[in-house]
């Protein structure tokens, strides 16, 4: 009993003690100092890895503990780092721990050391730190061989924008080094004798092959570097959305940013994680990614897009409704039936979403890429619309695109059909208008229309149709088709009224016709012109309406009046229309424009009513007159432009300045003001202020002056060009007269001259014949007045003679006669014919009738003498010559013959002429009564015998070989002188 | 930079087209003349530094001063001039042969970095398919010779894989195609002169075929001491 005693007495206390341990177990501190520290390296991240464990944890499955780190550099005074790492620590754990170093560790020894407190809510306070583990030594230079110069770290990514520290270990420290950073020398802080480091601030990106960083040994062929590779920021993906078209695929889409990839290094790569499901793929594309939906019908999606390189991560999520994103396909087999001029039927398919999903399409007709029309259909499967209000012979696109009617997310694609509408007929009248103008006395119209624009021609026109409807007579019409290039045509009319309707054609028929009324009898289209003023905008144009009846007015102008034809313009106005401005691209200053205002009559016949003419900006004249001087006198000229058109001219002329200049005088004449050129030399100048008066009479002039002159025209705008004056020199008083008197006797005298030369025969006929008429002698005037009215002139016709001496005289004969020493024989060829002109009888010798003609003209000193001679007649006649001389009109034709021939031979005014003179007897008609009285020296008053003989040579003949005169004896006997 | 770019995609297409001309027939020509000078064609292009070297250069970034004059060939990474002109004929086709294989293979881990490799590897291909021409116009001639050894290729002393360190790798990359260019640059010699001392006199080592003979009766022996001038292209 005492044992049993003794024993719960024992087992009490053992609890009671054991009770109490515990007690006292929990109240203490833990003693859970870390046990087993490990440091080591991990230079290519440049980690500092940490490894402990904790062995106090007997009592507990876990504990959240605190852990304080020191870090120290090259010794252990010098903290670098301290910091805590709380963790929860299981049983017999082995913790690990990292720490990342700017500094690439190879460059300097590191000591770590760490102590720990419970930092767990189930042991109470108060909490205690343990002590510091020992410090451990982490040294990286002891592994690296024995090279002279290291560079750290190697090969390190960063991305642009980091800070970078380098450095570099020598062996020597002698040695001197210097470091690159691509080729630009570098400077850094040395950490001992043999370690140096470098802090890059923001490295930049250079180059995806890396950034080199060298240092060199100087004086040796030593070179030690790295590559810092320098990645592009990652950046987080934009635009990231998911949709589905389908309800079985949803594709998730978003723009990824720069690409951050380098060589040799890992891509940055792109996870799609989906919260609700909890799934998680990789993406194959860097900007796109597929996810198949549940066949659950999962409604809601959170996803998260998780961008991934290297250097770090970037993420963007999304949380949407299935049914919210929903992005149809693009809608197909787009057609258009039924296309009329107006109207057209636009089918088209969709894919099908869902069994009760419901499309709605948008429907819209563009035209010349507008918009026009824009209509919404809701369908299931398959659309329909008609299209209607269109246009005829128009090109349209219809363009459908669909979305989901419930939850707008995206419009589909778009797809598009062009169609063009039919055509219509031209659903305007032609503007036409009309020229009238008579060719050859015949009224022709040239009509003139306005091409249909797009919008009423409903169709390309084809043609246009003109019929001409005589008024007059009605049954007759003539229709004429004019080609769709030409824009008007011409129609020779007679003097009827016609009503002309005008008609474009296209393939859908006739537009509704346009009417004009042209009388064949243009009237008076007269009106007086009223000048305007153009502007900008244009030519203001008004006009005051004659009469009530009109339906319209029409303003006709010309875009080029100067050219032809001068583009005819016109304009259309209403009849409560008075006024309009008249405005086209064409319009150019120092133009004028004719505008001319018809009025339409109720029977579509246009009368002229005003006529403007203006200018859109005159301009001062650009030419000169050409200036005519006339009636140049000495103190006089007068000057005449009359050619000169005004109406052809940049401006209204409103007159001219008349400008005069002369050295002689200082003043200027009345009228005239002195002016100063532009050249700084004065004149005067006279203003004509009537556009119309082109003459100018520059009167009190000086004689024997030169003056200059110049007509330039003035407009509103100015005057023409004062550069060129003409020159006039004014005569002297006289010349005038001179000239009025001396001028037609040259002439009188030259006219003489010439008829006298065209007509010397017949002058020489008249006045100095060679054979003298002796009717026309006044002497035989004289003599029958005063002493014989019964003596006449014996007609030669009435002679009978019996020789003709003919004289031979050539040139040479006047030299034998002055030359006296000459001998005869050399002028044998001179000898005398004789003509025997009587039948002579051999012995006859007796003198022979007397023949004296008078000739006062050719030889005044034989009739002063007062006789002439009897030359003697030789009977015989020579062989040469036989009785072909018989009859008188043998005889005149020899003479005449010989006489010819005579003139032919002797030197005019050289030539001596014996004219042997047959004086009429009164038996001169008695052939047979002949005198038988031995001769006597016969005073020959009553006939004079003529003679040429020179003055000189008037002696008894020669010899018969003399060669002076040949003599054709009457009779041997008969000889006078 | 655009001149030069322009120069070398010349230079690659007439190397290009050089090749061609042999892939294309498919055959070895039996022209002794023809094939030589396809050769000295061949290696005259190839060691033009515009090819490979200077994109390489400019590439990695170390056209930088005090980078250039470490951009050296490595001794002894190929068989130099005077050991190519001292190989017969054929022992100099089986080192030339051999070393192309090496850089071969170097450049197909260029290929990544450098794209213009890839181009310079098929014109190597090219030139190898002209050298085993050449050997087998030599083998057809009773040509005499004691088997001499090849020269080490560059297999054999360059490193063999490259080192982690890429800067070291940078700069072996730049020296190994200098050597490259410099290898095939005296390979270019000793065809040049192959061309030049068959008019000269005979050879006993470097005597051309027999069927050739009868136009090569002049062609005389390489000279230990006779060192052809270096074209200027490469810095020595």
């Amino acid at each position: 009993m005492a044992l049993f005693a003794a024993f719960q007495t024992s087992l009490l206390l053992a609890l009671l003690s054991l009770r109490a341990y515990q007690s006292e177990v929990l109240a203490e501190p833990l003693p859970l100092t870390p046990e087993s520290l490990n440091v080591s390296i991990d230079s290519a991240h440049q980690y500092l890895n940490l490894q402990w464990s904790v062995h106090s944890l007997a009592y507990y499955q876990e504990l959240k503990m605190l852990f304080q780190i020191q870090i120290s550099r090259m010794k252990t005074s010098n903290v670098i780092w301290v910091g805590n790492y709380s963790t929860v620590v299981k049983r017999d754990p082995v913790l690990h721990w990292s720490w990342k170093s700017e500094l690439p560790l190879e460059c300097a020894t590191h000591f770590v050391r760490m102590r720990s407190r419970v930092d767990d809510a189930k042991i109470p306070e108060p909490r205690f730190w343990s002590n510091w583990s020992s410090w451990k030594e982490a040294d990286a230079q002891k592994s690296l061989g024995r090279d002279p110069l290291f560079l750290f770290p190697k090969d390190k990514l960063v991305e642009e924008g980091s800070n970078v520290t380098i450095c570099y270990i020598s062996r020597n420290q002698q040695d001197n080094i210097s470091c690159y950073l691509e080729g630009q020398q570098i400077h850094g802080e040395q950490l001992d004798s043999n370690v140096s480091a470098f802090k890059l601030n923001k490295v930049s990106f250079i180059r995806k092959t890396g950034t080199n960083i060298f240092c060199k040994v100087d004086q040796k062929d030593v070179i030690k570097g790295i590559v810092l590779f320098v990645s592009k920021v990652l950046e987080e993906p934009k635009d990231f959305s998911c949709e589905t078209q389908d309800f079985k695929t949803l594709m998730c889409t978003w723009d990824p940013g720069t690409d951050t990839s380098l060589p040799k290094r890992s891509s940055q790569s792109y996870t799609l994680f989906e919260s609700f499901s909890g799934k998680k793929i990789l993406c194959e594309h860097k900007n796109s990614c597929n996810w198949q939906v549940d066949s659950d019908s999962q409604e809601m999606y959170n996803f998260t897009l998780m961008a991934e390189n290297a250097l770090g991560n970037r993420s963007v999520s999304v949380l949407f409704s299935l049914t919210h994103r929903v992005h149809p396909k693009t809608p197909y087999n787009l057609f258009l039936k039924n296309v009329s001029g107006t109207k057209a039927t636009v089918t088209w398919k969709v894919h099908p979403i869902g069994n009760y999903s419901t499309l709605l399409c948008q429907l819209d007709l563009l035209g010349e890429g507008n918009v026009i029309q824009q209509h919404n259909v809701s369908i299931k499967e398959n659309g329909e619309y008609l299209l209607s209000e269109l246009e005829p012979d128009t090109e349209y696109m219809a363009r459908v695109r669909c979305a989901d009617a419930n939850h707008f997310w995206k419009w589909s694609g778009s797809i598009s059909q062009k169609f063009v509408t039919a055509e219509a007929a031209p659903s305007e009248a032609l503007d036409v208008w009309r020229n009238v103008k008579s060719v050859s006395g015949h009224p022709t119209v040239t009509l003139f229309w306005k091409p249909l624009s797009k919008l009423h021609a409903n169709g390309k026109i084809l043609s246009y149709n003109v019929i001409v409807e005589n008024l007059d007579r009605p049954s007759r019409l003539e229709v004429h088709s004019v080609p769709a290039t030409a824009n008007g045509t011409e129609l020779t009319l007679d003097q009827y009224s016609y009503q002309i309707h005008v008609t474009a054609l296209n393939s859908a028929g006739p537009s509704p016709a346009s009417v004009i009324v042209v009388s064949g009898d243009p009237g008076n289209e007269e009106a007086e012109e009223e000048r305007i003023n153009g502007t900008e905008d244009g030519f203001s144009v008004s006009w005051k309406p004659q009469s009530r009846k009109a339906i319209g007015y029409v303003v006709e102008w010309c875009d080029h009046p100067q050219d032809l034809p001068c583009d005819l313009q016109w304009k259309n106005l209403s009849s409560n229309t008075t006024s309009t401005v008249i405005s086209s691209g064409a319009f150019r200053p120092g133009v004028r424009y004719n505008f001319r205002i018809y009025e339409i009559s109720t029977e579509r016949m246009a009368n002229l009513l005003e006529k403007k003419a203006g200018y859109l900006k005159e301009l001062a004249p650009s030419d000169n007159p050409q200036v005519v001087v006339s009636n140049l006198t000495s103190h006089s000229f007068t000057l005449s432009w009359k050619d000169y058109s005004t109406d052809s001219q940049p401006g209204f002329i409103q007159g001219y300045y008349v400008y005069l200049r002369s050295k002689a005088e200082k003043e200027c004449h009345p009228g005239f003001k002195k002016a100063t050129l532009s050249d700084k030399s004065a004149c005067c100048q006279h203003r004509i202020d009537n556009p119309e008066q082109k003459t100018f009479v520059m009167e009190n002039l000086q004689p024997e002056s030169v003056y200059e002159f110049l007509v330039t025209p003035y407009t509103s705008a100015g005057s023409g060009p004062v550069d060129t004056f003409t020159k006039v020199t004014t005569p002297d008083e006289y010349s005038h007269i001179l000239i009025r008197i001396i001028l037609p006797m040259i002439i009188c005298v030259l006219l003489i001259m010439i008829t006298c030369y065209l007509k010397s025969q017949w002058m020489k006929e008249k006045c100095y014949p060679d054979i003298p008429d002796p009717y026309k002698s006044n002497v035989l005037s004289l003599i029958k007045s005063k002493e014989n009215p019964h003596l006449t002139i014996m007609n030669v016709s009435d002679c009978v003679p019996d020789a003709i001496e003919v004289i031979h005289k050539p040139e040479g004969s006047k030299i034998q006669f002055l030359g006296a020493s000459k001998s005869l024989t050399e002028t044998e060829f001179t000898k005398p014919a004789y003509l025997y002109l009587l039948p002579a009888e051999k012995n006859y010798s007796g003198p022979g009738p007397c023949i004296c003609f008078e000739n006062l003209t050719y030889n005044e000193a034989a009739a002063d003498s007062g006789s002439c001679g009897h030359f003697p007649v030789t009977p015989q006649a020579p062989p040469s010559q036989p009785g072909p001389l018989t009859s008188p009109e043998n005889l005149l034709k020899a003479l005449e013959k010989n006489y010819m021939n005579s003139l032919g031979e002797i030197a005019a005014g050289e030539a001596s002429v014996n004219y042997v003179s047959q004086l009429a007897s009164q038996m001169s008609g008695d052939k047979d009564g002949l005198p038988t009285n031995p001769p006597e020296p016969v005073h020959c008053s009553e006939y004079k015998m003529q003679m040429a003989i020179p003055l000189g040579l008037a002696s008894p003949p020669p010899a018969e070989n003399s060669g002076l005169s040949s003599t054709t004896p009457l009779d041997q006997s008969e000889h006078y002188r | 930079m655009r001149p030069q770019l322009v120069q070398r995609t010349l230079l690659s297409l007439v190397l290009g087209l050089l090749f061609l001309s042999t892939a294309a027939t498919g055959k070895c020509s039996g022209k002794y003349h023809e094939l030589l000078q396809q050769l000295q064609n061949q290696a005259d292009l190839m060691q033009d530094t515009s090819t490979l070297l200077d994109p390489y250069i400019h590439l990695q970034g170390l056209d930088q001063a005090g980078l250039k004059e470490h951009c050296k060939e490595s001794p002894g990474a190929f068989p130099s001039e005077d050991a190519l002109r001292g190989l017969s004929q054929r022992g100099f086709l089986r080192t030339l042969n051999a070393t192309l294989g090496h850089v071969l293979h170097r450049l197909t881990a260029l290929q990544q970095d450098l794209t213009v490799a890839r181009e310079q590897g098929r014109n190597i291909r090219g030139f190898r398919s002209n050298i085993h021409c050449m050997s087998q116009l030599l083998r057809g001639s009773s040509e005499m010779e004691t088997a001499e050894p090849t020269q080490p290729g560059p297999g054999a002393t360059l490193p063999p894989t490259p080192v982690s360190d890429t800067f070291q790798h940078k700069l072996q990359g730049c020296r190994f195609l200098h050597g490259y260019h410099r290898f095939m640059h005296s390979a270019r010699q000793v065809f040049k002169e192959w061309g030049d001392s068959r008019c000269r006199s005979r050879s006993r080592r470097h005597r051309p075929p027999r069927a050739l003979q009868r136009g090569a009766r002049r062609m005389r022996p390489f000279r230990r001491d006779e060192r052809l001038m270096p074209r200027g292209q490469l810095p020595r």
